[in-house]
């Protein structure tokens, strides 16, 4: 009986120190019932693989002392759908596009070696969604314990009222104020570009306290690609204003401003450096840092705007696929 | 034949949760007879209620820390052996929980064959 004797006190591990003996001698006493039991049915003693097919059916020793033990949840039913939500939105939506976005490419441009930086960023990233998971289930667990009131209490009248349904799979033509709007965004984007470029100081630096910014020579060479994408804001704006029905032409040409938005910002990454730094009064070094760090911030702007740039195509792509083809009647509701 | 094994896992998890249920009813009516841990499941198994050890013991050590049982140990056949039987506490929920019992399988009885239920 070594091999019982053995399981017995693999469970007894396992136990409550207060109710150890009890339940290992009950536990024994069954065990041995069953094994006399078994040796009857066989008419001989049980052998060691007997005895050990015996206990395998009975369970894992901590298995088996699980079930002496009070059941708890760290987080219980009601909590947890609003934990698996928590999480997800910031392990998932959250903390990805921090360090994506901001963090990493920062950190990579900033370096000296920037495969080292990536790697470490992402290790970083690794160890931040690691901390945030302790922390929010320690919160959950705690509110799982101490309820707040909020919970307890609560009144029907005060949920949210139930949005207005949105018609399944219709696009819906742009607004008259959306597309006006898209107009004067255009002018204005066209003529601050300008002003940029040509007008103002800033094409020659921009100056304060003795510090001057100035864009790179590169930025002239996409001076009338740049315009005439902002540009393009006007006659897409005019056609949603006035042929709201043209949605599909309306789609393409979003589409088609995109993809030039893309080349051109794919272009500019890919160069650089895209302003220059110059300071009287600062030393050589600070100068350097100042650059370095106000080309990292431009590198992050354009990224961002790349991102922004793809999410519209990728929009305007699902549009088109739900409108049907062109030649289809006016909708009635749309005609002004 | 994917459908046939999931309908097949479906009914024996129902089946199990079904029977859950009527554990604890099984256990304090066998336990109108005083037995120890292992008689008690061969009892039980001898009438068609199986009941696995892990579950068993748990739940007898749950039932006598509620005041329903009482457990001693005493030697028999040269072992120690730890004997249940039913405290008066445990008597009195048994039956209250017989009537329970019984009110489920006769409602349950008239669902079954479309009666409608006569109130007051």
């Amino acid at each position: 009986m070594e091999l019982l004797n053995r399981y017995l006190h693999a469970v007894r591990f396992w136990l409550p120190k207060a109710q150890q003996e009890d339940i290992i001698a009950e536990l024994g006493e069954d065990l041995r019932s069953q094994i006399e039991d078994r040796e009857t049915q066989l008419g001989h003693p049980l052998d060691d693989d007997g005895i050990a097919a015996v206990l395998k059916q009975r369970g894992n020793p901590m298995v088996v002392a699980s079930r002496y033990l009070p059941r708890h949840s760290l987080i219980g039913p009601a909590l947890f759908p609003v934990y698996q939500f928590i999480l997800r939105l910031v392990i998932l939506w959250i903390l990805p596009p921090v360090f994506i976005l901001v963090v990493g490419p920062a950190a990579i441009l900033s370096s000296r070696h920037p495969s080292l930086a990536l790697i470490e960023t992402l290790w970083t990233m690794l160890m931040a969604a690691v901390f945030a998971f302790g922390v929010i289930t320690l919160i959950f667990a705690a509110l799982e314990r101490y309820p707040h009131e909020s919970t307890l209490r609560w009144d029907p009248r005060r949920l949210p009222r139930v949005p207005p349904a949105k018609p399944a799979n219709r696009p819906q033509p742009v607004p008259g104020y959306m597309a006006i709007v898209e107009v004067l965004a255009g002018i204005g984007a066209s003529l601050v570009w300008i002003e940029v470029m040509y007008w103002t100081r800033i094409a020659q630096g921009f100056d304060f306290d003795g510090v001057s910014i100035t864009l790179t020579p590169i930025w002239r060479g996409f001076f009338w690609p740049i315009l005439l994408v902002a540009l393009s804001g006007v006659p897409i704006g005019l056609m949603g204003w006035l042929r709201p029905w043209w949605m599909r032409a309306r789609s393409l040409a979003r589409l088609a401003v995109d993809g030039v938005s893309l080349i051109l910002t794919g272009a500019l990454v890919n160069m650089g450096p895209w302003v220059r730094v110059t300071a009287a009064n600062l030393p050589a070094t600070g100068v350097a840092d100042a650059n370095r760090w106000a080309n990292v911030g431009m590198s992050i702007g354009l990224g961002v705007a790349s991102i922004i740039i793809l999410v519209d195509a990728v929009q305007e792509v699902r549009r088109l696929v739900r409108q049907k083809p062109a030649g289809s009647s006016i909708p009635i509701a749309v005609r002004r | 034949m994917q459908h046939t094994v999931s309908t097949n896992d479906a009914f024996e998890n129902l089946r199990l949760e079904l029977r859950r249920g009527c554990l604890i009813l099984a256990v304090l009516a066998q336990l109108g007879t005083e037995h120890y841990g292992y008689a008690l499941r061969k009892a039980l198994a001898s009438r068609g209620m199986e009941i696995d050890e892990n579950t068993l013991y748990p739940l007898l050590r749950r039932l006598e820390s509620q005041g329903l049982l009482i457990s001693e140990w005493r030697e028999e056949d040269k072992r120690n052996k730890r004997f249940y039987r039913l405290s008066g506490e445990g008597d009195r929920i048994l039956h209250q929980l017989l009537e329970e019992w019984r009110s489920i399988n006769s409602s349950l009885t008239r669902i079954v064959e479309g009666e409608a239920v006569v109130s007051g």
